[in-house]
């Protein structure tokens, strides 16, 4: 079992998820379902890096249809502006390292800004390929769509 | 291989003002290149005269960290619509 599956097993005992969202979300990372049992096993392809950060709000009633992506809020952010915003952190004067993580403490964020590793930005944004957020309606239909691509 | 942005577009608009703005930073790049070469001796002089207090590496360092955050904005993209108005900034 992967790391990715047990979380998402850990989440639908916490019902933080729906039984039909880790049914798909464990689709996603490469476990067949109890529908294919017996299916042959497909080759896993290595997924694509992630590249963007999309944030979608549709209205609730589209005019004249619209396309994929557009709604009221599109926003996409480039995963690199992460890498290299964090890359700020090396002109943070030594003595004002620890006035720093106060301030962060004091915002409920307990972590020191000096352990933050490149190596552990990489994992959270390959992480992050797994991630994908569904706001619904009343109606069912999808208001905000928070994923990455 | 990281370049910065080409074109940045800007649109803003209510009802009652349009604002739109198409700006090719790929003139701008060179002109920006062109006086940061002028100014690097400078540059070097502040850094090793501040490097006891603290702002020398900020000098020489700053300027690529600069320049990998603006090749990071290629691609942004922010689009806000009402029926209001609406906004859009990209970064292409």
């Amino acid at each position: 079992m992967t790391d990715n599956q047990r979380r998402i097993l850990e989440m639908l005992a916490e019902k933080k998820i729906s039984v039909e969202e880790a049914e798909r979300l464990l689709s996603l990372t490469g476990r067949p379902t109890s529908g294919e049992a017996g299916a042959f096993e497909t080759p896993q392809v290595p997924k694509p890096k992630p590249k963007y950060l999309r944030v979608v709000v549709t209205p609730p009633e589209t005019e004249h249809g619209s396309e994929a992506g557009t709604g009221i809020v599109n926003v996409r952010v480039p995963l690199t502006l992460i890498r290299a915003g964090l890359k700020l952190r090396a002109f943070i004067p030594p003595d004002k390292v620890d006035q720093v993580n106060e301030a962060l403490r004091n915002k409920g964020l307990d972590f020191d800004v000096r352990n933050i590793r490149d190596e552990d930005l990489e994992q959270l944004i390959e992480s992050l390929s797994d991630l994908e957020v569904d706001v619904s309606d009343e109606k069912g239909a999808k208001a905000v769509r928070v994923y990455v691509e | 291989m990281m370049c910065p942005p080409s074109i940045l577009r800007v649109r803003i608009q209510n009802r009652r003002r349009r604002f739109g703005l198409w700006l090719p930073l790929f003139l701008i790049w060179p002109v920006i290149m062109v006086l940061g070469l002028v100014l690097l001796p400078l540059l070097l002089i502040c850094a090793v005269f501040l490097w006891p207090f603290g702002w020398g590496r900020l000098l020489l360092f700053g300027g690529p960290v600069i320049f990998s955050l603006l090749c990071a904005l290629r691609g942004l993209k922010v689009e806000v619509n009402q029926s209001s108005g609406q906004v859009l900034v990209s970064f292409q």
